[in-house]
């Protein structure tokens, strides 16, 4: 048990940023298909079973692997252009590491920590290895020895020097507010009430998290401040010259990197892990009423997804019946849950603490998906700003608004400490 | 006189705050996500080949077919070479000979039309004379072993129905 709490969060932190990668780019691809009317990827298959479509980033990702390593001769610096795509790749993976994915659990008298780093500079760490996957963009855009990929790199450095900036200080009003750089203390913070609304990031400081999201996107070269890779202008940008798995390693970092700031975002601004109006206490506390609830929650929820699938199982194969292995899993797999979480409700055993934890994980990878969710639908409906556009939002309007944003956080957090109750 | 001024966006101050655009924007974009969600049959996209097509009219340039006669359900045709002459992908093969029922002059003895060939613009329909061919059969999916089997003959073009009514030829 010990072992295991000690190494869950750091499984924790493989799942989320790398499992999660074909759950991701299967979301990006059906969420676009969807909001341009189209199906999406369908075809894919493992004897007919397609996933909604899952298969076939898993099977993009084989292809990768397995395609040949292909060196292009003009590349003199090879070092640096086989680095390149590790960096961006290992940057973004660490990232990850601070997010705290549940409270600090007590067994016994050890507290464990649900952050596979438990170290205090949270924020300053996820600057740090954020900041430094642009770098092997950069790199990568300058040892692939090419005008496009050149183009793309510089895009990339005049787009770094112009949200950076804002992003540390719309992170530092955050700080001011919060008083701590313990990302897990934040998440504890937000648990209060603030009046009837529950205390988050997004509800005490609007402007900071506007400002952050808008740096967050540009921050993992999303669209739609993805001039880097500029598809439809300069071939690929950076990636123009990379193959194969290189390629690979920039994909999935790319993503790694949405879902750290992701995580991030869910952390600071959105109540990490922690459910409105119910502290870790409180749900330790109540937790066989919380358990009875869940229960009927996911009775509805289950009958409500197979009724929508039954309905929207329009492009069914017809060797055999996939809608039907479906529904037998998800009925399984339901009822299976529902009797495990009945008999923890029904007989009052010990173990609320860890019962806690895995639902304080639920709500974090439920807001986190929300949040991909919103990287992707952005993604598919702004068109890509131009690089002096970037740089003009980023010095013109970011930076003072976070600047004014700090002062006025300090002057009210000041007035409160000396002045308050 | 003549010149139309056209009003420059983006300059007021909403505008410039990007914001209000960008919401719209994104709620068009979800409108279309939720309603497809919801109920993916309204998508139109057509999911061959499990699913077939339903727009072929008969208006459709599928294969080719050879017509008949309402008389006697003979080859309507008269081998005048006006369709192999409007080809502009040079497909059709026809030989001519005697037509010796008395019908008519002319009977194509050999007509051939290489699918492969054939870019399916409709050219021979507009300048056969008598209706004999058309391109009404509503066949829009061609499959074939080897290139033999993608030259359709005489036989096996007027054993082609067509989707139209008019399965005669209406050449008078």
């Amino acid at each position: 048990m010990n072992t295991f709490l000690i190494l869950l969060p750091l499984v924790l932190t493989l799942l989320y940023s790398l499992a999660t990668v074909p759950i991701l780019v299967w979301m990006e691809r059906r969420v676009a298909a969807f909001i341009q009317d189209r199906v999406g990827p369908n075809r894919c298959n493992i004897g007919g079973i397609r996933l909604g479509g899952i298969i076939q980033s898993v099977a993009d990702m084989m292809k990768l692997v397995f395609k040949e390593e292909f060196l292009p001769s003009h590349i003199k610096n090879r070092f640096y252009y086989l680095v390149a795509p590790c960096i961006a790749f290992i940057s973004s993976f660490l990232t990850f590491m601070v997010i705290p994915y549940a409270d600090n659990i007590t067994l016994g008298s050890k507290i464990y920590y649900m952050q596979a780093l438990p170290i205090d500079l949270g924020v300053l760490w996820f600057l740090a290895f954020a900041g430094l996957g642009v770098y092997g963009i950069i790199l990568g855009g300058w040892a692939s020895h090419s005008k496009f990929a050149i183009l793309g790199a510089m895009r990339a450095s005049a787009q770094v020097i112009s949200y950076e900036v804002a992003m540390g200080l719309s992170l530092v009003s955050m700080l001011i507010t919060y008083g701590t750089i313990h990302l897990n203390e934040m998440v504890t913070y937000q648990a209060q009430s603030f009046f009837i609304i529950p205390a988050w990031g997004v509800v005490i400081q609007p402007l900071a998290t506007i400002i952050f999201i808008v740096t967050a996107f540009a921050e993992t070269n999303r669209a739609p401040f993805d001039a880097a890779e500029g598809e439809s202008e300069i071939v690929a940008g950076y990636l123009t010259e990379y193959g194969a798995m290189k390629f690979g390693l920039f994909f999935v970092a790319e993503y790694i990197a949405m879902a750290a700031s992701g995580a991030l975002i869910v952390t600071i601004f959105f109540g990490g892990y922690q459910l409105p109006y119910l502290n870790t206490s409180d749900l330790i506390n109540n937790f066989e009423t919380i358990l009875w609830l869940i229960i009927i929650f996911a009775v509805v929820t289950t009958i409500l997804f197979l009724r929508w699938m039954k309905k929207n199982s329009r492009f069914a194969s017809s060797s055999n019946n996939e809608t039907k292995i479906y529904t037998t899993v998800i009925i399984m797999f339901t009822t299976s849950a529902i009797s495990l979480m009945a008999y923890y409700a029904l007989d009052f055993s010990n173990s609320n603490e860890v019962g806690v934890m895995i639902l304080q994980f639920m709500v974090f990878t439920i807001k986190l998906f929300i949040l991909h969710f919103v990287f992707i639908w952005v993604r598919w409906t702004l068109p890509r700003f131009r690089y002096d556009q970037t740089q003009k939002l980023g010095w013109n309007i970011l930076l003072p608004l976070s600047l004014a944003n700090i002062f006025i956080t300090a002057i009210v957090v000041v007035v409160g400490v000396n002045y308050g109750n | 006189m003549g010149i139309k001024v056209v009003e420059r966006h983006g300059n007021s101050f909403k505008e410039k705050m990007y914001i209000s655009a960008i919401f719209t924007g994104m709620k068009t974009t979800l409108k279309h996500f939720a309603a497809n969600l919801s109920d993916a049959n309204r998508i139109p996209t057509v999911c061959y080949p499990e699913e077939k097509p339903t727009d072929i009219t008969v208006r459709y340039r599928g294969v080719h077919r050879l017509t008949h006669r309402k008389e006697d359900d003979s080859i309507a045709c008269v081998a005048c070479f006006m369709c192999a002459t409007a080809c502009p992908a040079k497909c059709i093969e026809i030989v001519a000979e005697e037509r010796v029922d008395g019908v008519d002059e002319k009977i194509p003895k050999i007509f051939n039309i290489d699918l492969l060939e054939c870019v399916f613009c409709g050219y021979c329909v507009e300048a056969c004379p008598c209706d004999a061919i058309r391109m009404d059969s509503g066949i829009y999916s061609l499959i074939g072993d080897c290139r033999d089997d993608f030259i359709y003959n005489k036989a096996k073009l007027l054993s082609i129905k067509g989707i139209s009514k008019e399965e005669y030829s209406l050449a008078k």
